[in-house]
């Protein structure tokens, strides 16, 4: 399985297109953003923007990075790559197992290199306990959407994947808030986008910088989250064989 | 490896197609056998089946004493498959000894590569091959685990001559060591060449199966050719003789259990018949009777129950 996982994480090496996007897309909406916020803190708060944009902007690339091996796994199945590699001794277990650990590599630089705009650009200062939670916190906390990336890609065709992945970053990015901070919203949509798990990865961020217990529940939302979304993986690779 | 009254249904939109119709087949260790039949005889289904890629509807498949699965996860089987991408972003080499990482007991990835003839092309990434060279490829994904029967659907489908012949030569050396090799095909010369044992597979059902010389024993008769205007094939089925055939414009091509009646009632009832030719059935001939999808028009009809019995050409199976 160490030979399956390294020539992934080669091949992921390779084809960096879809991460350089991950990564370039919040990292410029956060410089823009905190831009126009300039000092202004967060209501309520003593909280600047410039730090609080931080935890939605290294979520939504966290995630984003995630969610894109789907569209490569939906390419090997319709290739019939998958078909071959169930012709070797590589378990099914080790197949997805292993996409979901390059998914949480890919997802790693995005969290991290957002906060490095802050800290370096807008001088944000926080406490490094602060800033570990905001990255590698972040970062770990993506797990969900990462399975989630290996649905899409076990559900949709190569040609309906790339749709399916741009419309849950998309979706999740905007009505999470996390491209957009939610405190302008009205309040009923505030509360009803807790359903979305990307809302609960910036929470990890937030919980860092407001010093709440949001974390410990947001852990909590998004490992259930995990759980449920490998249930539907293996259910859905199970269907897929079975049927063939 | 053994089959047992093996059925298959896929489910359509249109209801229950049946792909497999109760396949019985066992191959000892060290034959080279050959699984031919029309597009739609249930041969890739049988294969995949064999293989674990597809749960039959009823019937047991053993390999090795084995279901399928576990064969393929002790690397017991190896297996090229008709299609199938290889992944576009990584070399020849590392997509070898990747496979080979994932057996317990591989042979040297240089060795398969080698025996494969894709040594050369090595270093090359996989989109920049050509339908021969990744089928060539494919072969030495088949071969790195060092499998003890390897299963080959249409290996030589996308090669030109010299490949295939290429091909074949790797095989012989690798069936030499005593491995056993099952390969669906549609060339009869290499199931004829290189196959101990030919399986014909027709409407998922086995029709015969047997040495290639067995199975082309098992048709007699011969085939008459005409240029014969104005007739129908209802009128040449009618005739003396004749226990099927095809008419295409006025090119008439029967074939008889008796082609000397035959030929006397078509000069009496088509006097302006021409063009007369009269061959004896080859394996070919054999293969295109035994695995016809049509119940005959006319004359002796052909029984599922009792294989190489002979029938009517059919008017759809492609040369």
């Amino acid at each position: 399985m160490t030979g399956y996982l390294t020539l992934e994480i080669k091949r992921m090496l390779r084809t960096p297109r879809f991460v350089l996007f991950a990564i370039a897309l919040p990292t410029l909406l956060y410089l823009l953003q905190s831009g126009l916020y300039k000092d202004e803190s967060v209501p309520g708060t003593d909280v600047k923007y410039k730090a609080y944009l931080l935890c939605g902007l290294a979520a939504y690339g966290a995630f984003v990075s995630a969610l894109s091996t789907g569209i490569r796994i939906a390419a090997e199945r319709s290739g019939g790559w998958q078909a071959q590699l169930r012709l070797t001794p590589l378990s099914p277990k080790a197949y997805l197992l292993s996409k979901v650990v390059v998914s949480m590599i890919v997802a790693l630089p995005a969290p991290i290199i957002v906060a490095m705009a802050g800290g370096f650009i807008e001088n944000v200062h926080l406490s490094a306990g602060a800033w570990v939670q905001l990255t590698l916190g972040t970062w770990l906390a993506s797990l969900p959407f990462a399975v989630l990336g290996v649905l899409l890609g076990l559900l949709a065709s190569a040609d309906s994947v790339q749709i399916y992945t741009a419309g849950v970053q998309l979706g999740f990015g905007f009505l999470s808030g996390l491209l957009i901070p939610l405190t302008g919203f009205p309040s009923w949509v505030a509360s009803a986008v807790k359903a979305i798990p990307s809302y609960w990865l910036a929470d990890i961020g937030h919980g860092a910088l407001l010093g709440n217990n949001n974390t410990a529940l947001a852990v909590l939302v998004l490992g259930a989250w995990t759980v449920a979304l490998s249930a539907l993986v293996v259910f859905s690779y199970r269907r897929e064989a079975a049927l063939a | 490896m053994t089959i047992r009254d093996l059925r298959k249904n896929y489910e359509t939109k249109t209801g229950t197609v049946a792909a497999v119709r109760g396949v019985d087949l066992a191959i000892g260790t060290g034959e080279v056998v050959a699984v031919l039949g029309p597009n739609g005889a249930g041969k890739s289904t049988t294969v995949a089946t064999i293989l674990g890629l597809t749960q039959p509807s009823a019937g047991t498949v053993e390999v090795f004493g084995k279901t399928p699965r576990d064969a393929v996860t002790e690397g017991l089987v190896g297996a090229m498959l008709q299609q199938g991408n290889l992944l576009e972003d990584v070399t020849v080499a590392e997509v070898i000894g990747m496979i080979a990482g994932l057996h317990k007991h591989p042979m040297p990835a240089e060795q398969a590569m080698r025996m494969a003839g894709v040594t050369d092309i090595a270093d090359r990434y996989c989109t920049k091959l050509s339908g021969g060279q990744r089928q060539r490829v494919r072969f030495a994904m088949a071969l790195v685990g060092d499998p003890r029967l390897l299963v080959l659907d249409e290996p030589t489908a996308a090669m030109d001559v010299g490949s295939r012949r290429d091909f074949w030569q790797a095989m012989r050396s690798f069936t030499d060591t005593g491995r056993t090799v099952l390969f669906a095909t549609h060339y009869l010369d290499e199931a004829e060449e290189f196959a101990d044992r030919v399986v014909l597979l027709r409407d998922g059902r086995v029709v015969a199966d047997g040495t290639v010389a067995e199975v082309r024993g098992s048709v007699t008769g011969s085939v008459l050719r005409a240029v014969v205007p104005g007739a129908t094939l209802a009128d040449l089925l009618r005739l003396p003789g004749v226990t099927g055939g095809e008419l295409r414009g006025d090119r008439a091509e029967l074939s008889c259990d008796d082609s000397d009646t035959a030929l006397r009632a078509l000069l009496v009832e088509h006097p302006l018949a021409h063009h007369f030719q009269i061959t004896a059935m080859g394996l070919e001939e054999a293969f295109l009777s035994l695995t016809s999808t049509e119940e005959p028009l006319a004359g002796s009809s052909i029984s599922t129950e009792e294989p190489l019995a002979g029938s009517s050409i059919s008017t759809e199976e492609s040369r």
